[in-house]
């Protein structure tokens, strides 16, 4: 009996095993032509790569182009290592900085004989090689509302110091009532609402890059090896202070990124924290009054560059035998008029590259477009740190900090102490 | 064949059959139980990274590091607590409720399924729903009628935090255990109460000294459902709270309802996957103990009938 069983289960297993070798080695064989494999997280632009990836295949003969997105804070990763384990490793795929290349270093191949990458500054790179295709520039600073920041008398060219900061946000405090906002600034930093992100992450990257040159990372090689540079945490940490202390305080604690943005968009707040892919959500909710972007000016010398950062780079997959294909799909992206059209016109990016010449409709994009052009900006280097630092380390320290804003000598302390273990994770 | 067939005893024949329509359902579970579950403890002792094909033994290092991580210690606490507060909360609402829906009050079965109703609703939905009811609705209700305690939502308040989410936790999962009780009732012979009655024993006595005796069987299994699932909660934990806000624990600032489940995932997301591995390796053990226990004591106090 139990024999027979064991058999039975042998012969159901083989089965099984036999069918998937036969089905799996069919599907490759039946392809005559090539398929090139997609896999990305920008739910956004999902219509817009659809689209320029069916011209694409429409294009060029011989090859098609796949797009699958998952994104809108799914787990990407997770699905990505499921593919990988699966033996279905998609040939484009997204990292998102130097902990994504430590995984997937293995699978990444070497781009650096590409024709884009002397059209760009930010590439993927590691140890002077070419790993990634910028899928974007995205940055930020201090977003304002041009009408408020006019009625209350504050020119923003003049946000370039902590100092003029306070002053203007007590202006718009003391004005309140009769401007019609709720708060001078909104800020989002709590961890129930998923908003460590623009604390933890988007502002801390100010401290990291702020002030420096664009490619300057010293602060934060200073942090890995687990030290803060404290004179300039210190003015860091006022900043930080300042902007909490002034932030509507419903949104700082426990709003949403609905609940942040929206408030700008309702005209509640005079300055918004986010970057420009609050540009779609700007314009769904009818925004029709200007807005530009002031410095996160944190020190007490003056600052007047914003953040710029690839958020993502492309890479390709060098163990997979369409790699060539998969190479000619990104650099058709960065050198044809198509590529640019899509871009920049259906999914609204701002492209890495120099040679595009078309605007961006957005009004925070337009600006990032224009501080780009002009230079002096500073970098973002949040994708150096250690895989879940920002989330699980430094998110709840915010949190805190937002919860308790007159203790700052316990913020530093938790930052230092955090730090200190940085070279651990 | 045919010949086969027919030489064959009607008990193998049988046995056949059970085996055939049996083995899809021992090699799924074979599958995706049974082996997941080895490769668990294996890469709990590695470093792997959930990528890498070189995985490297390190013995207990996973399991040592967690010791000393507060945010895991406090992780493993405050689960412990919400699951004693989840148990008293859900047992005494779900059996207040049972009493009710079997007594002879009117509309009985609309009751019944009423209080089922929000079981329905999957843990995701509910936690956003309560999530938009503590956060707007009550901090709207406070602002307007000038009521100090609801001007900050339950869910920014490091200390009430797990209450709320128990709370939400009991509304949820009440009407299911209350099926369970309402079954065990319907079993006791109404002969037992009335003879009771005409004893002239009160309804608190009949309830304290007949029926929950004679429904012990029914703690049993609402005690030992309540644990396991408040000791695994994820979903509404994840919509409700996200495991925030933050608080201060062993002098490093920690998440204040993050309970074990989403430390777990929290840790894997961030490519941690052997370390994750070690955290549910330890989830294991600890409610296979706890619930091991809470069997076997709750046995004791059944009644044979």
């Amino acid at each position: 009996m139990r024999k027979k069983l064991l058999n039975m289960v042998a012969i159901s297993l083989m089965l099984v095993l036999a069918a998937g070798t036969v089905f799996g080695a069919g599907t490759k064989e039946a392809a005559k032509e090539t398929t090139v494999n997609m896999f990305q997280l920008k739910v956004e632009i999902k219509d817009a790569i659809d689209g320029y990836a069916a011209a694409y295949s429409a294009a060029t003969p011989g090859v098609t182009v796949k797009v699958e997105t998952l994104g809108g804070g799914a787990d990407y990763g997770g699905a990505l290592k499921a593919k990988a384990q699966a033996g279905q490793m998609p040939d484009i795929f997204v990292i998102e900085g130097r902990g994504g290349y430590d995984i997937w270093k293995d699978y990444i191949a070497d781009l650096g004989d590409q024709s884009w990458v002397a059209d760009t500054d930010l590439a993927f790179k590691v140890d002077g090689k070419v790993y990634g295709f910028p899928v974007a520039i995205e940055g930020y600073g201090l977003a304002y509302n041009a009408d408020i920041l006019a009625k209350a008398g504050i020119d923003p060219a003049k946000l370039t110091t902590r100092a003029a900061y306070e002053q203007a946000f007590k202006t718009l405090e003391a004005r309140k009532a009769e401007l019609g906002i709720t708060a001078p600034v909104s800020m989002a930093a709590s961890v129930a609402g998923g908003m460590w992100w623009v604390a933890a992450q988007h502002n801390l990257a100010t401290y990291w890059g702020g002030g420096l040159d664009f490619n300057d990372t010293s602060i934060i090689e200073m942090a890995l090896q687990g030290k803060l540079d404290d004179a300039r945490f210190l003015q860091y940490a006022k900043y930080l202070q300042l902007l909490f202390k002034y932030a509507d305080q419903k949104i700082l604690l426990n709003g949403s990124y609905d609940d942040q943005v929206g408030a700008f968009a309702q005209g509640k707040t005079a300055f918004l924290h986010q970057g420009n892919w609050v540009d779609p959500n700007l314009k769904q909710l009818g925004v029709t009054f200007p807005i530009g972007y002031a410095p996160h000016a944190f020190l007490d010398t003056e600052q007047k560059g914003l953040y710029l950062f690839a958020p993502s780079w492309y890479c390709v997959n060098a163990k997979s035998p369409n790699a060539e294909a998969a190479k000619a799909f990104l650099a058709a992206m960065a050198s044809t008029a198509e590529g640019h059209d899509y871009m920049v016109n259906k999914a609204g990016m701002i492209p890495a590259f120099k040679s595009v010449t078309l605007k961006p409709a957005g009004q925070l994009s337009q600006a990032l477009m224009a501080a780009n052009a002009k230079g002096g900006n500073y970098g973002v280097f949040f994708g150096m740190l250690p895989d879940g630092a920002g989330q699980n380390v430094f998110g709840p320290i915010f949190d805190l900090f937002a919860q308790n804003q007159n203790n700052l000598n316990q913020f530093i302390a938790d930052m230092k102490k955090a730090v200190a273990d940085l070279p651990k994770m | 064949m045919q010949e086969l067939s027919r030489e064959r005893t009607p008990m193998k024949k049988n046995s056949t059959v059970n085996i055939v329509f049996l083995a899809p359902c021992v090699l799924t579970f074979i599958m995706i139980i049974i082996i997941p579950f080895f490769f668990g403890l294996y890469y709990s002792v590695t470093d792997w990274n959930g990528v890498s094909d070189d995985v490297a033994f390190v013995g207990l290092k996973n399991f040592r590091g967690l010791v000393s991580s507060p945010d895991f210690i406090y992780s493993f606490l405050i689960t412990i607590a919400y699951t004693l507060i989840n148990i008293v909360f859900i047992n005494i609402v779900s059996f207040i409720l049972s009493l009710i829906v079997t007594s002879k009050i009117r509309r009985r079965n609309f009751y019944r399924s009423g209080f089922f109703v929000p079981y329905l609703i999957g843990g995701i939905v509910l936690g956003y729903i309560w999530q938009f009811i503590l956060n707007n609705i009550l901090v709207k209700i406070g602002t307007t009628y000038s009521i100090a305690f609801l001007q900050t939502s339950f869910l920014s308040k490091p200390n009430t935090v797990i209450w709320t989410m128990a709370v939400v936790n009991t509304w949820q999962y009440a009407g299911y255990i209350m099926l369970i009780f309402v079954a065990a009732i319907q079993g006791i012979p109404s002969s037992l109460m009335e003879a009771a009655n005409v004893d002239g024993a009160s309804y608190f006595h009949r309830v304290m000294h007949i029926l929950i005796p004679m429904m012990a069987n029914a703690f049993t299994i609402s005690i030992f459902l309540t644990l396991t699932t408040s000791f695994k909660q994820f979903d509404m934990n994840m919509t409700l709270t996200n495991g925030g806000p933050a608080t201060r624990f062993m002098d490093a600032p920690v998440k204040a309802s993050q309970l074990l489940a989403m430390n777990i995932f929290n840790t894997a997301t961030a490519n941690r996957m052997a370390e994750a591995q070690a955290k549910a390796v330890v989830l294991f053990i600890a409610l296979l103990i706890v619930s091991l226990i809470q069997v076997s004591v709750n046995k004791k106090k059944e009644v044979e009938m």
